[in-house]
């Protein structure tokens, strides 16, 4: 079935044979983990129980411990919400949506950028449920049979929308990625020596034998819910982003809003999976696997949904001053000369001008560079969210309740302790869980072919 | 046949059968086992005997006896004999009358189970009633006091004060002590011949002033004549004192036409009204009369409207309402009078001055003055005798006297004597006052010398206090005997000639306190109560009436009075007064005093919301923003934003961005404060509000006026600059010339609820146009557009289906129809943009309606105030639309030109609340349905439900709706939230629940009036009249710019209002059909807005 050209490069690099995967996916389990690992998971920990901190504080005191205002009533809270709803789009459309479409690459960095999914959506529910004013009935959200009668939740709300979309996709995600974990996990348990990480990835394999059923079966969940994540990638981010185009709020309210919010998403999704596959990669010695081919493929899904973004503003700027309406008119005339127009164009810089330098391939098969750009690209996202949310509300119908937005220590902490919790638990997760597809790899390796290859070429010599 | 249904339990009853009629008679159709019971022998051989049974029964009820002495009483047991008149849960109206020196107003107040908590106009009598509309018109001021009732800091009893201590210590007394000690003082200090002097604000009251008769009576060796010195031995004089004088005023009446008053004037009669630096809306005179009866002359629909001319220095509520407004500086006010004179003169062949102030403006507003005489008024703030007696002449030659002016029905109002205050003051000093009894002012700190009263009042043998706080000047004097809260109080009031009204408690006193009218009866050795003063000095007024033999019973009077709040005795008819004043001399008076301004000129106002500072103490008044500049919880100097500029101070103030401090320097006397620029203040020229500052030396004055530190020590809210406040000719001057304005280089923090100024030439939002436009009736086409969209059908029918087939956006809906129009109520509000005078009485209304939190200064500054309805003010802008295509002007520059507004612009005032849209935006995306609409057009918060996403408030084209950011019933606010406390809680209306933290809120119509409306109506077997349901902001409005009612009435006021062709709906096209609507703006003038500045 399956057919290459002879000059395309390989996918996994150093000649490595099974037992070299395996080897490698499971030395960081059982070995002591490095003294890096426990430097960074001290400092994300910390900065995590910081942000935990704040958020038991903002709790226990109430919403005004934010900078928010009677006129900007949502800022850093829904744009970190949907800055981390975003990033946790690259890893099942990586493992989905590239499953479909038969693309191999995705094996070397399909489990962390699922990793990341998930860590990135529970970062991302975390903020619709903390920025509730009383978060103790955040399951009233929930349709719920309840004692108050007839007492249903809103389906004509985007918000409801949002807590569906959510949950169905982090479950989905979830139970996805577990499933690819589970013959991972089998081979650890055969592998480990101590009884008791045995015993823990025995539970954890689900007694998994390797059989050809099992394995048939493994494959056949694998594409169903493929087939289930995908319309998921696209819809959960359209509908985080009916939170805004169903609103009002000149600058919310635009159809555009779905595609160009999915694009956008997988754009920093993948921007988030470079700044930590470039670390892992480089810290665990996974160079074979995770190559520069892996990376410049990524550099170039970030130069095409970058341009689609870039697109995006441009239409709506199009479309303000087609529409000839003179509240979206003067909203983005204000995104981009009123008082937040730094974010604007700090959103511009990041998103639209920066991804197009990799057109160059020695840049985009640069490491250090694709780094700092994958950076440059998350921070842009942010600053894209943020433009939205705070520009739209600070200045919108009514002069009067105009309004600037200015942040507290507590905005701040809340969101860098998000980002804390989010590498301790990927932290944990490089170190207890295999980091790559190591079964899945192998079925990408072609260990005969290769040396038959190889040694074609030396007879031939 | 018969409709009763019978059942029966089984056949045999229905058959009658013996067993089941036995069955039926017998209760207890098993035997009960009593007999088996008592043969048990078990019972015989328990160990309890009878002996030991009688003593536990004794037992039992001795300790269930001493069990029942310990119980507490409690108090708060409902009336278990039902007091007649009080219903639990529904309140009882009671008419009273509010005066304090400053305002005056019929009202009515509202108890709920004996507690007063709202206070509203009086609809039917007094005054401030608007007779075309049946309102009762107040301020904030007023409706605010009721909160004052429960201040935690007022004095609780009488004291008597350590003065030689330092750390302000004092012994609390009984009344009996002090009244045997200040008795005894008089007694003493009359035997010894010395003077006695009584120090109030203006006594309008007839029985007041017999009590201080009866003083006099009592101590004075020789009764003598009000105002005039006893010829030897001890005197008992009355010196009255307004904080605001008026004195200027009432010396040239005298002057001109022998009568020492303020007279009335009638607005309602006058075409053409000019005012030279005259706030006779908000603080000058009368107000609560003015405001209605200027505001009848406003609306275009119901005849003549007025034309209204204003030249002023800063920026006043009067100004902001004005047709035409110029900007002058304090010291050319005589000059514009001198002109308008000069010009009025020539008309009517009368000699002339010269001299005056030469501007285009005056000349116009002379010539419509002339145009319209007899019908023409003008009204000056000045208190300058000289200018005063100017102005009389200029209504005198203008035919006034006898139409806009009412000499005849002149009113008592500040009786004032500056003169005799500061002679008082001298006096002091020099030893010659055996006692000073202070009431209802507060002298140590708004005198204009209140350093030299301060040192006088140790040189006074007794000092007695009756403020109702430990404030200024009841600290430095020996004796505090503590005034009732005037809902607490009996009193009568004569406001005008042949009127007459009654203020009647509505509470027990919540401490002990008396009021100073019964303790000066005390004093005198009087045995009755001030409430038998009153009603004798009413019967005696009755029985000394020329028609006393016509006249109803006393007891009729008085019930009627007590009911009604006034009695209207009489009225005199409104004759021409001649005038007798010399114009010339005061001209040149005028001249000499007017001065040389200095490089700056300060004028001194009062807020619409603090007042003269007696109101510092209550946090509704101090968070209600100011009109113009929106700041609360501060006084600042309101500055020309071009002199901010120039001096280089910050421009834009917002939550990080403080206002700059000067140092404000004149007469020696100095003072810090921020800056707030304020467009329409006179280039050179600074104004700073009066009223601040109180409490500055740590005295107990209130919750509100003076904010704790960390420390324990307090800051007072504001500056107190009444020392700038000078003498000038014997009148106190609030214009100050020859002043130093010297930037700090520091910055002070400004808690400001309207950061933007202007209304982006965004006419969805605000409509306005002219007299000339207006008179067009032709509203779609020119200043009430509305939105249209082209169709694809044959609208115009022309044949043709092109770009010219539009519908207006009403027509298209993307929802379906909320059934309620046409079906059951539909509840909406008409918002007059003409008659709102942007006083704010209403933001105070719903705020104790509708237990509104306060949240600080702190808190406001965040931008997180709560009030449900807030007055947006906009100023004009030199750049439009317009301007910018005829000058090709991009957009960008063209909208940060429209940020800044005009020089000297015009001002809109537009009340903000609730839409309650039809198709609500915030229904649709509240997760939890917490916000849904009523099948009476009403969008309703469900508190309970709600979860606080906040969603709903962003998805807010009008952002009414406010967050509860935190528990605003805890410590953090106790120093400003006056349902913090135990006792300011009583304030609260028990129909509105307190809301917790982390929910949204918001005008809900007052859905508890409705309610309430709805179910008298039920009672009475009627539907719903027109009128019968008000709500707070609507009843609060005396100018009737507010009117309430249900749409789906076609005879309803507000339908009908909702039909006329100013109406619009804000954001009409955003379609979210709105139950408000309001009245496009229309003002007297020749040309609109926009092109009068270009």
């Amino acid at each position: 079935m399956h057919s290459e050209s002879a000059i395309r490069e390989p996918l996994i690099l150093g000649h490595k044979t099974y037992h070299d995967i395996t080897n490698d996916i499971v030395a960081p389990i059982e070995n002591k983990a490095p003294r890096a690992w426990y430097v960074l998971i001290t400092i994300s920990s910390l900065i995590a129980l910081y942000g935990i901190g704040c958020i038991l504080y903002l709790i226990g005191t109430g919403i005004g411990v934010w900078g928010l205002n009677k006129t900007v009533d949502w800022a850093w809270d829904i744009t970190n919400f949907v800055w981390w709803v975003g990033i946790g789009h690259a890893g099942t459309l990586i493992s989905a949506v590239l499953l479909l479409f038969r693309q191999k690459w995705r094996m070397a960095v399909n489990r962390s950028a699922e990793a990341m999914t998930i860590f990135a959506v529970i970062m991302a529910a975390t903020f619709p449920v903390i920025h509730m004013g009383r978060v103790w009935m955040a399951y009233w959200v929930l349709p719920l049979p309840n004692t108050f009668g007839s007492l249903w939740v809103n389906f004509n709300s985007p918000l409801l929308w949002d807590v569906f979309a959510i949950s169905t996709y982090f479950t989905v995600s979830l139970v996805f990625w577990y499933i690819g974990l589970i013959p991972d996990f089998a081979t650890i348990r055969d592998k480990v020596k101590s009884p008791g990480m045995k015993k823990a990835y025995g539970i954890l394999s689900f007694g998994w034998t390797g059989n050809a059923k099992a394995w048939t079966r493994f494959e056949e969940v694998s594409l169903v819910l493929a087939g289930i994540a995908t319309p998921l990638v696209f819809s959960v981010h359209s509908v985080v982003s009916f939170d805004f185009a169903t609103s009002v709020i000149p600058g919310w309210h635009t159809t555009i809003f779905p595609p160009y919010f999915v694009s956008g998403a997988v754009f920093s999704g993948f921007a988030m999976v470079q700044t930590l596959l470039l670390v892992m990669r480089k810290v665990m010695k996974l160079e074979s696997y995770i190559t520069i081919k892996h990376i410049e493929y990524m550099n170039i899904v970030i130069i095409v949904t970058g341009s689609i973004v870039g697109v995006a503003y441009i239409t709506e700027l199009f479309i303000s001053w087609y529409s000839g309406v003179e509240y979206e008119s003067y909203a983005f005339i204000n995104r981009a000369t009123g008082p937040y127009w730094w974010s604007y164009w700090a959103m511009m810089t990041c998103n639209v001008v920066s991804p197009q330098v990799f057109w160059f391939k020695k840049l985009r098969t640069n490491l250090t560079f694709t780094f700092f750009m994958s950076i440059v690209v998350n921070i842009g996202m942010w600053f894209e969210r943020f433009v939205i949310i705070v520009t739209s509300l600070h200045r919108d119908y009514l002069p009067s309740a105009w309004n600037l937005f200015h942040p507290t220590w507590v905005d701040v902490g809340i969101f860098v302790g998000t980002l804390g919790i989010f590498f301790t638990l990927y932290l944990l997760f490089a170190r207890f869980f295999p980091v790559l597809a190591l079964n899945e790899l192998k079925s990408i390796l072609k260990l005969s072919g290769e040396s038959y290859k190889q040694q074609a070429q030396h007879h031939h010599h | 046949m018969s409709s009763t249904k019978r059942y029966w339990q089984d056949l045999a009853q229905l058959d009658q059968a013996s067993e089941a009629i036995q069955g039926r008679d017998n209760e207890f159709q098993a035997p009960l086992p009593i007999d088996e019971m008592l043969a048990d022998k078990g019972l015989t051989g328990a160990t309890t005997g009878r002996r030991d049974f009688l003593k536990f029964l004794g037992f039992g009820l001795g300790a269930a006896s001493l069990a029942a002495c310990e119980t507490p009483v409690i108090k708060s047991i409902p009336y278990v004999n039902k007091p007649e008149e009080i219903v639990p849960g529904v309140p009882t109206w009671y008419a009273s009358t509010y005066y304090d020196g400053q305002d005056y107003a019929s009202i009515l107040v509202k108890t709920r189970e004996g507690r007063p908590i709202h206070i509203m106009g009086n609809p039917r009598h007094g005054l401030n009633r608007n007779p075309r509309l049946d309102k009762g018109t107040i301020n904030a001021r007023i409706n605010s006091s009721v909160l004052s009732l429960y201040d935690g800091e007022r004095l609780k009893g009488p004291r008597k004060n350590e003065l030689n201590d330092s750390a302000r210590t004092w012994e609390d007394l009984s009344w009996a002590d002090a009244d045997k000690a200040i008795s005894g003082k008089l007694a003493e200090l009359s035997a010894g011949g010395k003077r006695i002097v009584v120090l109030t604000p203006t006594v309008i009251s007839p029985s007041a002033k017999a009590a201080i008769a009866q003083l006099r009576a009592r101590y004075g060796a020789k009764p003598a004549a009000e105002g005039q010195p006893a010829a030897g031995g001890a005197q008992v004089d009355h010196v009255q004192v307004d904080s605001i004088s008026y004195a200027g005023v009432t010396g040239a009446n005298l002057k001109s036409f022998g009568l020492r008053v303020m007279p009335s004037y009638d607005l309602t009669k006058a075409d053409v009204l000019v005012s030279v630096d005259c706030d006779f809306l908000s603080s000058w005179g009368s107000t609560t009369e003015h405001a209605w009866q200027y505001a009848s002359r406003r609306r275009p629909e119901d005849g003549a409207m007025s034309k209204h001319w204003q030249f002023e220095t800063r920026m006043s509520i009067t100004g902001a309402n004005a047709d035409e407004r110029l900007a002058i500086k304090p010291s050319e006010v005589a000059g514009a009078v001198i002109a308008l004179h000069d010009a009025v003169a020539r008309k009517a062949g009368a000699p002339t001055a010269g001299g005056g102030m030469d501007h285009p403006q005056l000349a116009a507003a002379a010539d419509a003055l002339w145009a319209a005489k007899g019908k023409a008024l003008v009204l000056c703030g000045s208190n300058d005798e000289s200018v005063q007696v100017v102005v009389n002449r200029i209504n005198d030659l203008l035919g006034a006297y006898g139409s806009t002016i009412d000499l005849a029905n002149h009113t008592w109002f500040f009786q004032g004597d500056d003169a005799a205050a500061a002679q008082l003051v001298k006096d002091m000093n020099a030893g010659q006052v055996g006692a000073l009894l202070i009431a209802g002012t507060n002298p140590a700190y708004s005198l204009p010398n209140a350093a030299e009263f301060k040192a006088g009042l140790e040189k006074v043998a007794l000092t007695v206090c009756m403020s109702t706080h430990a404030d200024e000047t009841a600290s430095l004097c020996q004796w505090v005997c503590p005034d009732h809260h005037y809902l607490e109080a009996w009193d009568d009031h004569m406001p005008k000639v042949g009127r007459y009204a009654l203020s009647q408690p509505v509470i027990s006193p919540l401490f002990d306190t008396r009021q100073w009218q019964e303790s000066l009866v005390r004093w005198s050795g009087g045995t009755g109560s001030y409430h038998d003063l009153i009603k004798a000095t009413w019967q005696g007024a009755l029985a000394a009436r020329a028609d006393a033999a016509t006249a109803p019973p006393f007891a009729t009077v008085w019930q009627t009075s007590l009911h009604n709040g006034v009695y209207e005795a009489y009225t005199n008819p409104n004759t021409a007064v001649p005038f007798a004043g010399d114009a010339a001399a005061a001209v040149a008076m005028a001249k000499k005093n007017a001065g040389a301004g200095g490089e700056w000129e300060l004028v001194l106002y009062t807020k619409e919301g603090i007042g003269d500072g007696r109101h510092a103490n209550n946090p509704w008044l101090q968070e209600m923003p100011d009109p113009l500049t929106k700041v609360t919880w501060d006084n600042y100097v309101l500055m020309a934003p071009s002199d901010v500029k120039r001096l280089g101070l910050q421009t834009y103030l917002g939550q990080e961005s403080p206002a700059s401090v000067v140092t404000v320097a004149a007469n020696g006397v100095e003072l810090q404060l921020p800056v707030v620029p304020a467009p329409g203040q006179k280039a050179g020229t600074i104004a700073i509000a009066l009223g601040y500052g109180r409490g500055a030396n740590g005295e107990k004055v209130g919750k509100a006026a003076c904010l704790p530190n960390d420390d324990g020590t307090t800051t007072p809210v504001g500056r107190n600059a009444w020392p700038f406040v000078t003498l000038v000719n014997g009148t106190a001057s609030m214009a100050v010339g020859n002043v130093t304005v010297t930037p700090t280089g520091t910055t002070h923090p400004i808690a400001i609820t309207q950061t933007h100024l202007t209304h982006m030439d965004r006419h969805s939002v605000v409509k306005e146009t002219t007299l000339a436009t207006w008179s067009k009736h032709d509203p779609k086409g020119t200043y009430n557009h509305q939105h249209e969209l082209a169709v694809h059908e044959d609208v115009n029918e022309d044949g043709a289906i092109d770009a010219r087939d539009r519908l207006p956006v009403k027509e298209f809906d993307l929802w379906e129809e909320h059934a309620v129009e046409g079906v059951g109520h539909r509840w909406g509000l008409s918002i007059d943009l003409n008659t709102c005078t942007g006083c704010g009485a209403c933001v105070t209304a719903c705020t104790s309606e509708n237990n509104v939190p306060v949240v600080g200064k702190d808190e406001v500054r965040r931008s997180r105030e709560m009030h449900w309805l807030r007055i947006d003010r906009y100023f004009s802008s030199d750049m439009t639309k317009e301007r910018a295509k005829e000058e090709g002007l991009g957009k960008i520059d063209m909208y940060l030109d429209m940020e800044v507004p005009s020089d000297n612009p015009r001002v809109v005032f537009m009340p903000m609340m609730c839409q309650h849209c039809n198709h609500a935006p915030c229904e649709t995306v509240c997760p939890v349905a917490a916000t849904t609409h009523s099948n009476e057009g009403l969008n309703q918060m469900a508190y309970n439900r709600c979860i606080g996403t906040r969603y709903c408030a962003n998805n807010c084209p009008y952002k009414v709706r406010r967050f509860n950011w935190f528990n605003y019933v805890t410590d953090k606010f106790a120093d400003v939230n006056p349902a913090w406390s135990e006792l300011g809680r009583m304030v609260l209306n028990p129909d509105v629940v307190v809301r917790s933290r982390g929910v949204i809120e918001k005008c809900s119509l007052c859905v508890q009036r409705i309610q309430a409306g709805k179910l008298e109506a039920k009672k009475a077997g009627v539907p719903v009249a027109d009128g019968a349901v008000e709500t707070a902001c609507s009843a609060a409005c005396g100018t009737g710019a507010i009117v309430f009612g249900d749409l789906n009435d076609s005879k309803s006021r507000v339908a009908r209002l909702h039909g006329e062709e100013r109406a619009y709906m804000a954001l009409e096209e955003i379609g979210v059909k709105p139950n408000v609507s309001y009245l496009a703006k229309v003002r007297n003038t020749e040309e609109t807005a926009e092109a009068h500045h270009a």
